[in-house]
């Protein structure tokens, strides 16, 4: 897949983005039906038909680099994940992965809940690509760090929802990657679960040669990011230290909710007139 | 891409590749995830088995019943005569289940794994074809009642071939999976594809020569020349002469006409991979 690349990433870099761009089409929704498209076609056609989730978006991430994607709801923060994992073909730009990429987009995606614990895993590890002699070697581990004892055997519909998520939390971080995804998964379980899970990432993030880390923890940001980047309305607005790019997130935000009272408080006014 | 899925080094966005190249990615993808495609296989069986208790029993009555059916509509009510009518109405029956049900289960099969497309990145043509191989039960179990109606009531139709059989059904399957990966594909944009599938393939049954042989629509077909048209380019002529010459008149299938519909069936197969794959990449926005 790599031959179309113009010129292929140097050494020590993990992921090479290049004017990312990512166009969603409206006319195509979740709901749409033939019969929909043909009262369509019978309307006028009105509002925009398309737009950017993203536009733009380059930067890289070196060898030893951990980069957290900060903005607002809505800033296109889990599509540019979904195209680093190549979920999402960019409309526009090109994105360029050196290693073994893993996304924890997957906390529990896929699973049957007719099929048994073990059953579910091994289906998981065949979806992400894993060879299935590696994933039975990896077996045991998945099974005791999701820690369910004898339901391992049992089919998933008997799961409480606290079982599910623990076992989709083992199978997303059993792999070991060179590029990990990390999106928000990290409020899983009990207490006693999330210590153990927070743990785990750390470790990952430990290991892995590149991270692209999209959280709302601004904790996370400082604690385990070296470089950050700011999306709004799918544009780069700020990209540096950590520090920094918090620092103009939260005055954004600040200010955001500064004008929504402002507004606000000129509608009352206007009630009251 | 390596052979295990596990991506070293993958470029996304681009120029868009070639028809070929397309056409051959969807091929390698699905000889590269053939696991994955065994253990879906697997799942749908299970579920499919264990959802009734006599879940494996009903595949056997289904067309069994089915066949009950169109002997009491065609022989007692319409009062048609045709020897051994219920062979020769359960020769169509079999095949044509086996068609019907692979498209239906096939068309939902992509919007089904709805969560896991949007959050993992696997070569989504696995999910069409997984749910055309699992269909294979479907047919194999249909041959069970029909040993044993054939043993039991027409044992003088038994003949060598009968052997025959695999290699008709393995001409469908090849025009069956190009037929499932498209409007797998098509269901995604538009939701409602099953609806119409459903009275599509009603319509494409009757005018089949499924209920009735070729020969009597003779007539039909020197009146109105279209008609022959149309009979002569439904691949399901050629299909169910074919298992009708094994099953019930016992005699070789046309080859040649078999061949030609292997040539063709690979051709549908191949421009619906490409359809597959020139949709594949906007799935995870729709979805």
């Amino acid at each position: 897949m790599g031959r179309a690349a113009a010129q292929p990433a140097g050494d020590g870099i993990a992921i090479d983005a290049h004017g990312i761009g990512v166009q969603y089409s409206l006319r195509f929704t979740k709901k749409t039906t033939v019969r929909q498209s043909f009262a369509e076609l019978a309307r006028k056609r009105e509002g925009p038909t398309s737009f950017w989730a993203l536009r733009d978006v380059s930067f890289r991430v070196s060898h030893g680099e951990s980069l957290a994607v900060i903005g607002p709801n809505g800033a296109g923060k889990s599509t540019l994940l979904q195209v680093l994992a190549g979920i999402i073909e960019p409309s526009e730009g090109r994105v360029e992965m050196v290693g073994k990429v893993s996304s924890l987009l997957t906390l529990g995606a896929g699973f049957d809940v007719d099929l048994t614990g073990v059953d579910n895993i091994l289906l998981a590890g065949a979806f992400m690509g894993i060879p299935d002699r590696e994933m039975r070697a990896r077996l045991p581990d998945v099974v005791e760090f999701a820690d369910i004892g004898p339901f391992i055997d049992a089919p998933l519909k008997t799961y409480s929802s606290g079982m599910r998520a623990r076992l989709g939390f083992s199978i997303a971080t059993s792999i070991e990657p060179d590029v990990l995804l990390v999106d928000e998964v990290l409020a899983t379980g009990d207490q006693a679960f999330r210590e153990k899970s927070r743990l785990r990432i750390e470790e990952l993030i430990g290991a892995a040669k590149g991270i692209v880390l999209v959280t709302h923890d601004m904790h996370w940001v400082t604690t385990f990011c070296n470089r950050a980047m700011l999306l709004e309305r799918g544009h780069v607005v700020a990209e540096g230290e950590p520090a920094d790019v918090v620092k103009i997130h939260e005055d954004h935000m600040e200010q955001a909710r500064l004008d929504k009272e402002a507004e606000a408080a000129k509608h009352r006014l206007q009630g009251v007139m | 891409m390596t052979s295990s899925g596990l991506v070293l080094r993958a470029t996304y966005g681009g120029p868009r590749p070639s028809a070929l190249t397309l056409v051959r990615q969807g091929l390698e993808e699905t000889w590269s995830r053939r696991r994955l495609t065994r253990y879906l296989v697997g799942a749908d069986l299970h579920k499919k088995g264990a959802d009734t208790l006599l879940g494996n029993v009903w595949w056997i009555l289904d067309p069994l019943l089915q066949m009950v059916v169109y002997v009491i509509l065609v022989s007692l009510l319409l009062g048609r005569t045709t020897e051994d009518y219920p062979l020769f109405v359960f020769a169509a029956i079999l095949p044509w289940k086996w068609f019907s049900s692979a498209v239906n289960d096939a068309i939902l099969s992509v919007v089904a794994r709805e969560r896991i497309i949007k959050q993992v990145h696997f070569p989504k043509i696995v999910l069409p074809v997984a749910a055309t191989m699992s269909g294979i039960a479907n047919f194999a179990f249909g041959l069970i009642p029909l040993v044993a109606l054939m043993v039991l009531f027409y044992s003088d139709r038994l003949s060598v071939f009968l052997l025959t059989l695999p290699i008709i059904a393995a001409v469908q399957l090849v025009f069956t999976l190009g037929v499932a990966i498209l409007l797998s594909a098509v269901n995604v944009f538009y939701r409602d594809v099953g609806n119409v599938a459903r009275h599509i393939l009603r319509l494409w049954f009757y005018l089949s020569p499924g209920l009735y042989s070729v020969e009597q629509v003779t007539k039909l077909v020197e009146k109105y020349p279209a008609a022959g048209v149309v009979y002569g380019l439904n691949p399901f002529t050629v299909i169910f002469e074919a298992y009708r010459a094994a099953i019930y008149d016992g005699k070789l299938p046309n080859f040649v006409g078999l061949a030609v519909l292997l040539g063709g069936s690979f051709l549908v197969l191949f421009a619906c991979i490409y359809g597959f794959k020139r949709l594949e990449p906007a799935f995870a926005k729709v979805l």
